[in-house]
């Protein structure tokens, strides 16, 4: 072989590996910037379309409202916030393939996580490796801090830390309370509320008439049925706010309605009550976030501002999962502010944010931001405490948990 | 017992609701040879149609079932325009074109869906909602019974005009051999458009009764393509009478197997059932549907 040849194939080689190098996604930053990229990785097609947008809205609104009040103010400059965003598509493998999109492609200095407890779960294995913090203002499935993912944090405390609550206020006002069935949909966060359910009505001492976890489009139906010829006391279901409805539609076609109807999650959102009319009434569920609330923060005010805000910026009122979302922009806000981190972020800043999210303990017009450090809810705000909250006519009743219940339940459910 | 017959009962009308959505589309499957991807969106489609014609006009949705039926076999004729210039075109993956065809414009449907009407999900209220009707100790939803009482009517219908009328006869001819029904006389394109225009308008009612039932939402509609298939594949593929034994029987199941084993274990069920008639009886479980 000679000479011009063997020189002619170490420059292909050379170049291939250049290229390759070039080629290579990193998730170190671009060039210079004074603002910060965020990442929006949610899911804005598919099953949880819905709660995607929520969150969408959530993280929008706390984008808009920095930025209107010139930005994150870090080290004595304002940087403000510029969202990038990626559709999950309600998937957690979709889900993973647009966060790591966003971490090589797009470099984004922080990202603001996934709607659903499944598809966060999907996501997290991708911001460890690239270590790229994570804040998930929706999902809420106990499995998400089992497995110490150190690059994220959710502001909502697991559901194993609150559905109970529910349960547990019903039965200590009514103690003629006895029995209960239980059911909820297969996925990370209604299968966690269903088990939590459980867990607290053997604590109680309930008797247990039936337990079923059923896959996300199962017709409610036969379920119903079952439960109407239990008669439990209490007939608690976890699901989305599209299972709630589907399940009062198949109550009310066979005109059941138990003693206490529990749910947990969306009993008290606009889209829940138009669906349901009147057989919304009298629904017990829980809250992370009323409008009622007396927390304060400094970017949003008090919880009251903020749910005016809300209102005026998309015609609706906010649920908890909004608040929460906005929320977990504030957190990120905070633990920037006191690492002193600006833009970009490279590898080693990031490390810094994750060390500095787990210091921040601040008030919020949520509520308390604080992240656990270890244990079963590692990085998860466990600060914040549920309300129990009973529909009546339409209106959100705080009945508990004990002394934070402004009236007591209304049980039996009086028919609809 | 009681709670045995119940269960009986609630199967019988889920498979009503099964029945009304294969019914157009194991028809079109028949007779185009199509596996339509758009069947989930006719549905979705529907229930929007009779959502926002009752929601203008305070009318109870039922009562546009014949407007629905007339503006769904408009659609399905445009739609039909488009897969018949696919199919003419007899290229080398012809089914894989109208496959992708059919699957992108169900995507187009359901984007198109949430982007005009958002994705809250929304009652539909009817005269019949919270009616039950009680057979002694039984109950029966009004509505789920109006949609069997519905679907049960449509493929006795829909059989009675395959099987004894000249219609029919051409419809039958065609599903068989296209090419030789149309050497016979028979208009096949014409037969085609009416097979599809009927397919879409009967799922576009079958909508109806299924955003009444449960809700609507633009994303409800992927769960019953997926359940067409089952159906239309257990009963045989292009074998009409055998959707009513299918549909039964995988509402049955489904009913039982929740109340008495477990709902984490219906879907199980139901694809084991699935496999055992692929696997014994790959033309249906009454053995008549398409050979391919």
């Amino acid at each position: 072989m000679n000479t011009n040849c063997l020189t002619k194939r170490a420059g292909v080689v050379l170049s291939g590996l250049v290229f390759l190098g070039l080629a290579v996604p990193s998730a170190n930053a671009s060039p210079s910037r004074d603002y910060y990229k965020v990442g929006v990785v949610t899911s804005l097609s598919g099953q949880m379309v819905r709660g995607g947008n929520v969150t969408r809205r959530g993280y929008d609104l706390w984008a808009e409202t920095v930025n209107k009040q010139g930005g994150i103010e870090v080290a004595g400059h304002k940087y403000k916030v510029r969202l990038i965003y990626a559709d999950g598509q309600s998937n957690p493998q979709s889900t993973a393939d647009a966060a790591q999109r966003m971490i090589t492609r797009d470099h984004v200095d922080f990202i603001l996580g996934p709607y659903a407890s499944g598809t966060t779960l999907g996501a997290a294995p991708i911001t460890e490796r690239y270590k790229v913090p994570m804040i998930t203002g929706s999902a809420e499935s106990p499995t998400i801090w089992t497995h110490h993912f150190k690059y994220t944090f959710g502001t909502i405390p697991s559901v194993d830390h609150t559905a109970g609550k529910i349960v547990e206020t019903v039965v200590n006002q009514n103690p003629s309370a006895k029995t209960i069935a239980i059911f909820g949909i297969n996925d990370p966060f209604s299968k966690s509320t269903a088990e939590a359910y459980r867990t607290e009505a053997k604590k109680l001492g309930l008797k247990i008439l039936s337990y079923d976890v059923v896959p996300t489009d199962a017709d409610p139906q036969p379920l119903v049925i079952k439960a109407r010829s239990e008669k439990p006391d209490i007939l608690a279901i976890s699901g989305e706010i599209s299972n709630n409805i589907n399940a009062i539609n198949s109550m009310k076609s066979i005109n059941y309605s138990p003693n206490a109807l529990l749910m947990h999650y969306g009993v008290n959102t606009n889209s829940f009550l138009k669906a349901t009319g009147k057989w919304s009434n009298y629904v017990i569920g829980a809250t992370l976030w009323s409008p009622k609330t007396p927390y304060k923060g400094q970017l949003f005010g008090t919880a009251q501002d903020y749910y005016k805000t809300a209102q005026i910026r998309y015609g609706s009122a906010p649920d908890y999962t909004e608040a929460a979302s906005s929320a977990a922009g504030e957190a990120f806000a905070a633990a920037l502010k006191e690492a002193k981190l600006t833009p970009p972020l490279t590898t080693a800043k990031r490390e810094k944010l994750m060390k500095a999210l787990e210091k921040i303990n601040i008030m919020t017009f949520y509520g308390p931001i604080a992240f656990d450090t270890s244990g079963k809810w590692y990085h998860d705000n466990t600060k914040l405490n549920p309300l129990v909250i009973q529909m009546i006519n339409g209106k959100a009743v705080i009945v508990g948990p004990g002394k934070l219940g402004n009236q007591k339940v209304v049980y039996p459910r009086p028919k609809p | 017992m009681e709670l045995f017959v119940q269960a009986l009962i609630s199967g019988l009308m889920i498979g009503g609701v099964y029945l009304i959505i294969t019914l157009g589309f194991n028809l079109a499957f028949g007779v185009l040879g199509v596996i339509d991807f758009v069947v989930g969106e006719w549905v979705m489609l529907g229930a929007f149609s009779g959502y926002w014609l009752s929601h203008y006009t305070a009318l109870d949705p039922l009562a546009f079932l014949p407007v629905t039926a007339v503006i769904f076999a408009g659609l399905g004729f445009l739609v039909y325009l488009l897969l018949n210039h696919i199919l003419k075109r007899r290229s080398a993956r012809t089914l894989l074109m109208v496959f992708v065809f059919t699957f992108g414009l169900s995507t187009l449907f359901k984007g198109g869906a949430l982007t005009a009407w958002g994705f809250n999900r929304r009652s539909m209220d009817t005269f019949l909602s919270s009616k039950t009707l009680f057979l002694g100790q039984f109950l029966i939803p009004e509505i789920r019974l109006a949609a069997f009482v519905f679907a049960l009517v449509a493929a006795l219908a829909v059989a009675w005009v395959l099987y004894f009328t000249r219609f029919g006869l051409s419809v039958r001819a065609v599903a068989l051999d296209a090419d030789k029904a149309r050497l016979m006389g028979i208009k096949v394109n014409r037969v085609s458009a009416v097979v599809y225009c009927t397919y879409a308008a009967l799922t576009g009612m079958a909508g109806e009764f299924i955003g009444a039932i449960y809700s609507v939402t633009p994303q409800m509609g992927v769960k019953y393509t997926i359940f067409a298939f089952f159906v239309a594949v257990l009963a045989g593929l292009g074998y009409v009478p055998g959707l009513i034994v299918a549909a039964v029987l995988l509402g049955v199941i489904e009913s039982l197997v929740t109340i008495y084993w477990g709902a984490q274990y219906s879907l199980l069920i139901v694809f084991l059932a699935l496999y055992a008639v692929l696997l014994l009886a790959p033309r249906g479980i009454l053995g008549k549907g398409r050979r391919e």
